[in-house]
């Protein structure tokens, strides 16, 4: 179990700045989450944490020690790559055991450790093929596998789920999540899926062209959300924003009039989210137009309407019913967060 | 009826041409393998005599010396290349500075004439005015005034030395592509695992390398077997017959001898050997596909 410390890490390839300067803590047992975007950066920086690639400038601290120039191996770290780096002239129970093997595990003792861990990802029944006569999924979990046969004090995960499907991500993940909760290993977790970042992290980083753009838990993350492109990023479906001025504390565009605690001010962005708009019968409420789609979810409808340049979205009761094109109404539920952002710098005004 | 001729029509000069330059020339020289023809004698063949020149040639010292130079040669040349080549691919396949300057120089020797080769290595290992022989000898001061090319021994292991300074470039090439191909991730895995750079070449690289060394040996293996260009201009088969390999020997056979029926039955039995070992190398690769995809 490790505290890990980025200070001041900045990564150039080339001219090209992948990573600016910046910051990061990941405390003792702690399951963070980088989130962003594909290419901005989450894959470089893991890779730093991890020693396979150097950092142009700054330090990266585990346990208090300065580790920049220790090779991966003395990091005490185990990771779980995009695209598995699985050993393809080695059969699985080869691949899951070469880790405990390099580090001078008896034969009994590696052969019940690999068992014990195949049977935990469900690959027991796979363990004499190799990685060439597996399915995606299957190869995923066995890069899982070869990564959690050892307890090391770092997990690194780079999109361990995103080559599974539907179903198994949602399995893998409360298997992951039960995991962390048993091993208690400080993990660094990369993914693009909000909704992963969401569900398995203790805090999130959002990351955008190789900045944290926010860190925090995806508690506070979901309700105070640091700019727009925070908003926009996190929650599905997405936080509506809507372009307006606010003149005489009542925000104003097409089809919306919502009263907010704000001076006047144009170039502003309203956000509310989805689940927190409910349809209404009354024709004066906050915000009004035309029906323009309806998409059934299961537990609920989505309702789009739209007022000129305006579009907006409601989470609506499941049997919610009418006509495309019908007028239709929204309002505001009890204790809904409105969240307003400047459109030019994109930074939260309240 | 004439559309669907008229295709075949169309091939007829092609095959006329195949037949005229390549099948010709070597049904002909098979059938001459069967017969008795010194062309010191006569223009054309004389009589069958069945398989009397390959039972000749079983017997024949001089030919039983030649298949056993030609083997010394194709093992040290062919092991020596590929694990030069592989250890050379090994430490520049990172992209440095010099990336594409050593690629150039690289492909120097390799575009070289073999013949060429062979009469520059003569010179450099003369023993009054040769500059590797002065070289070494300054160096090594027991090595001086060494009759290089008068050595058995020594003719024997320039002579390879030609042939891996020739190919090693080219062989080089190949295992940058087969290194290209690995994924950087395996491995990555390994370093983090707890590999040691060595363990993480012979237990992670090389067996993920298995097909491409494979094709580069048995290429190379196949041209060694045909080792001639260097053997006339640097060592002319000497000193005695000790690097006399057997295409030499049927050269000599044929064009200083001119007894063109054993000539023929041996390049034959040359043949045989390449297409034996050919056979071998396609069921090798094919157990290798099979291993990899199914
Ligand atoms: N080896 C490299 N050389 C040059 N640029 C790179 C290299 N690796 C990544 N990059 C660039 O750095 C940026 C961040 O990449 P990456 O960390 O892989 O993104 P992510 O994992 O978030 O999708 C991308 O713009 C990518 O093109
Ligand atoms: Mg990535």
């Amino acid at each position: 179990m490790a505290e890990v410390r980025l200070v001041d890490i900045e990564k150039k390839y080339g001219n090209f700045l992948a990573v600016p300067k910046q910051s990061l803590t990941i405390h003792d047992g702690e399951f963070l989450v980088l989130l962003g975007p594909s290419g901005c950066g989450k894959t470089t920086t893991m890779r730093m944490i991890a020693g396979l690639e150097d950092i142009t400038s700054g330090d990266i601290m585990i346990k208090g020690e300065r580790i920049n120039d220790k090779p991966p191996k003395d990091r005490d770290i185990a990771m779980v790559f995009q695209n598995y780096g699985l050993y393809p002239h080695m059969t699985v129970r080869q691949n899951i055991e070469y880790p405990l093997k390099l580090r001078g595990m008896d034969k009994a003792s590696r052969k019940d450790r690999v068992m014990e861990t195949a049977e935990k990802v469900e690959l027991d029944a796979l363990l004499e093929r190799r990685p060439s006569e597996l399915s995606g999924g299957q190869r995923q979990r066995v890069a899982l596998a070869r990564a959690i046969v050892r307890t090391p004090s770092i997990f690194l995960m780079d999109e361990p789920l995103s080559n599974l499907d539907a179903k198994l991500r949602v399995t893998m993940r409360a298997e992951l999540k039960h995991l962390h909760h048993e091993l208690g290993v400080t993990t660094v977790y990369v993914t693009h899926d909000q909704m992963e970042a969401m569900t398995l992290a203790s805090r999130v980083a959002v990351m955008r062209e190789g900045r944290i753009v926010q860190l925090d838990t995806p508690k506070k993350i979901y309700a105070e959300p640091a700019d727009l492109f925070v908003a926009g990023f996190i929650g599905s479906p997405s936080m509506n924003l809507i372009d307006g001025a606010v003149k005489g504390g009542v925000f104003r565009t097409d089809g919306v009039e919502v009263p907010v605690d704000l001076g006047d001010r144009d170039g502003v962005v309203l956000g509310i989210r989805p689940e927190e708009l409910e349809i209404t019968q009354d024709t004066d409420a906050a915000i009004g137009g035309k029906l323009y789609a309806l998409e059934l979810t299961g537990e609920s409808t989505l309702v789009t309407l739209r007022n000129g340049p305006t579009s907006v979205c409601a989470r609506g009761h499941a049997d919610f019913e009418a006509d495309i094109d019908s007028p239709c109404h929204l309002v505001p539920k009890d204790g809904a967060r409105f969240h307003l952002f400047d459109r030019a710098s994109g930074e939260r005004l309240r | 009826m004439q559309d669907r001729l008229l295709p075949y029509w169309l091939l007829v000069p092609a095959f006329i041409i195949v037949l005229a330059t390549t099948i010709y020339p070597l049904a002909y020289s098979f059938i001459t393998s069967f017969r008795a023809w010194d062309l010191t004698k006569s223009r054309r063949p004389e009589g069958f005599v069945g398989i009397d020149n390959y039972i000749y040639a079983a017997s024949e010292s001089q030919f039983l010396n030649s298949l056993w130079v030609t083997f010394i040669f194709v093992i040290t040349s062919v092991a020596l290349t590929v694990v030069l080549a592989m250890a050379l691919a090994l430490l520049l396949r990172r992209k440095g500075p010099m990336h594409t300057f050593t690629r150039i120089i690289l492909i120097l020797p390799f575009a070289m004439s073999p013949a060429l080769i062979g009469v520059s290595y003569r010179f450099m290992f003369n023993p009054e005015f040769g500059v590797l022989a002065n070289g070494l000898g300054a160096v090594f001061p027991a090595l001086q005034g060494v009759p290089w090319l008068a050595d058995p021994q020594l003719a024997m292991g320039i002579l390879v030395l030609t042939d891996v300074w020739h190919w090693t470039p080219y062989m080089t090439f190949m295992c940058l592509g087969g290194l290209a191909s690995i994924p950087r991730e395996t491995e990555e895995a390994a370093r983090i695992d707890g590999a040691s750079n060595l363990r993480i070449v012979f237990g992670i690289i090389l067996p993920q390398m298995r097909g491409v060394i494979l094709v580069m040996a048995v290429l190379k293996t196949i041209f060694a077997l045909k080792m001639f260009d260097q053997v006339v201009t640097l060592t002319g088969g000497g000193p005695g017959t000790s690097t006399e390999t057997l295409a030499y020997f049927i050269f000599n056979v044929g064009f200083r001898w001119f007894d063109m029926g054993y000539a023929s039955a041996l390049a034959w039995i040359l043949t045989a050997i390449m297409m034996f070992i050919s056979i071998w190398y396609v069921r090798m690769l094919l157990s290798e596909r099979k291993m990899a995809t199914a």
